[in-house]
């Protein structure tokens, strides 16, 4: 069990963000969802940018 | 093109005539794209005077363009409708160029990712979300300011315009007291068609209009930039103009018509959106007591509305990109070179998009609008238009006990951006 704290991505073209601990449930990625376990081919939910797209949000 | 499917004439033309948007609450325009998106989803307009365009209707087609801005360009031709007479008429004051200004929006990759990396940063959410305790004492300031007119007071004109008018400028550094002539310019590059809010002795019914008034609005924009500009190159100070006077693009200063094209685009779009966007969200709070009733009683409701009355209201009605090689959409062979007119109000009103689209629902789930567009030029600012919007309701809506039209309201006559102009409500308080 990953016992990381959980961690934001953000898209760098709109800034869009997405929360580990928070999922999409809207598009039926589970709360909790790891960062990695997201498919590869996810697009940005705001502009379509490709997952290459997202940095890792620090504090 | 000969065989691509060919739209009626008598059907489009209206949609190409900015009085057609500002009837009712453009339940007329809203008939017209709802009857393409069925019998002509993808097909051509050869509407007299124009060239031809494609009218793009579906969510999923806008989405498929917008996500490739290297096919579908936005610096090669008009970004906006625009007749061919406005065309030779934009080509002749910039001596060659397709459009006045070179905003964000008229800019193609590399330079639009260039530009658009100078401030984006400043409009990232965790940016903006530093700004939400200013921002809530201006809406704040606000609200008593219109609640002190009582009843009948025109929520349009007397908030909606103002409160985001003033957030954004006061970002950018401009004085409060140049803010109304800064509306103002907002107006006429907008709504340059609509009696109330076009320049003053512009002709309306004049084709060629659009353009005479977009460089009468550059010239001020730029008269008005210029000593601002060269103060923050000297001395910077924490506002956007600074942020956009010393940005380099590949090392060196921006261009000045990339300049000051960047800070109309900032003291316009900035807010004119968002107005139309809250003007809105009041009408139809004060049309539908039950709605006004939800979301007032459940203040997590918020975010969901404001999403909502995005979608509802799409104030960017429409941008045009430009084929820049053969593509099949939709089965259909757009050709380079061809024009392709993506509806944002007919997307966000897609059946297989949105179930029961012309319904108003604050708990629509996913709400995934194209109110912002899509792809690589989705709009800058979402997320300080989104900060706004639930600041004001946050604010307001635990003052009001009840709300209703004291009039009817009206919609701005525009083609591109608009919204309502006058929405007159009486009120109870809580």
């Amino acid at each position: 069990m990953n016992t990381q704290p959980w961690r934001k991505y953000q898209c760098v073209l709109c800034g869009e963000i997405y929360d580990e601990e928070l999922g999409v449930p809207e598009f039926d990625i589970a709360p909790g969802t790891r960062w990695e376990d997201v498919r590869d081919d996810w697009l940005c939910m705001a502009c379509g940018a490709p997952k290459s797209e997202y940095v890792l949000l620090e504090d | 093109m000969s065989t691509a499917p060919t739209i009626p004439v008598d059907l489009i033309a209206p949609a190409f005539n900015p009085a057609t948007f500002g009837i009712g609450k453009r339940e007329v325009i809203d008939g017209i794209f709802a009857r393409l998106r069925k019998d002509y989803p993808l097909a051509i307009a050869e509407v007299p005077g124009y060239d031809p365009h494609w009218i793009v209707t579906k969510y999923d087609d806008i989405r498929e363009i917008s996500r490739q801005d290297h096919l579908f360009h936005s610096a090669d031709r008009s970004k906006t409708l625009a007749s061919q007479l406005a065309e030779q008429l934009m080509r002749s004051y910039t001596g060659g160029l397709p459009t006045i200004f070179k905003t964000l929006v008229h800019m193609d990759d590399p330079e639009h990712a260039e530009h658009r990396a100078v401030t984006q940063p400043h409009f990232y959410p965790q940016a903006v979300a530093k700004l939400e305790p200013q921002i809530r004492e201006t809406a704040r300031r606000y609200i008593d300011a219109f609640l002190a007119k009582g009843q009948g007071a025109d929520f349009a004109t007397e908030l909606a315009f103002r409160y985001p008018a003033e957030v954004v400028l006061t970002l950018i550094g401009v004085p409060k007291e140049d803010h109304a002539k800064m509306l103002d310019l907002t107006h006429w590059l907008f709504t340059y068609a609509d009696p109330d809010l076009c320049r003053p002795g512009a002709n309306i019914t004049d084709p060629q209009e659009i353009i005479k008034t977009w460089d009468i609005v550059y010239s001020e924009f730029k008269n008005y930039y210029e000593s601002m500009i060269r103060d923050r190159q000297q001395c910077p100070v924490n506002d956007l103009t600074s942020v956009i006077a010393n940005g380099k693009i590949g090392g060196c200063p921006m261009n000045e018509r990339n300049m000051i094209s960047y800070l109309v685009i900032a003291s316009t779009a900035g807010h004119d959106t968002t107005s139309a966007t809250t003007a809105m969200g009041m009408w139809t709070l004060a049309e539908n007591p039950e709605i006004f009733r939800k979301v007032k009683d459940n203040p997590s409701l918020i975010p969901g509305f404001v999403e909502e009355t995005i979608r509802w209201t799409s104030p960017v009605q429409q941008f045009v990109r430009s084929a820049t090689e053969d593509y099949v959409l939709r089965g259909q062979q757009i050709r380079k070179g061809d024009l392709l007119y993506l509806s944002y109000i007919s997307g966000n009103r897609d059946e297989e998009a949105f179930p029961d689209p012309f319904r108003f629902d604050p708990e629509r789930s996913p709400n995934r609008h194209v109110g912002f567009g899509y792809g690589p030029h989705i709009c800058l600012g979402q997320h300080l238009a989104r900060l706004e919007m639930k600041i004001l309701w946050e604010e307001l809506l635990p003052r009001l006990a009840s709300v209703q039209m004291a009039a009817p309201g009206k919609f701005a006559e525009s083609e591109f951006v608009c919204g309502p102009k006058y929405v007159p409500i009486n009120y109870t308080l809580a």
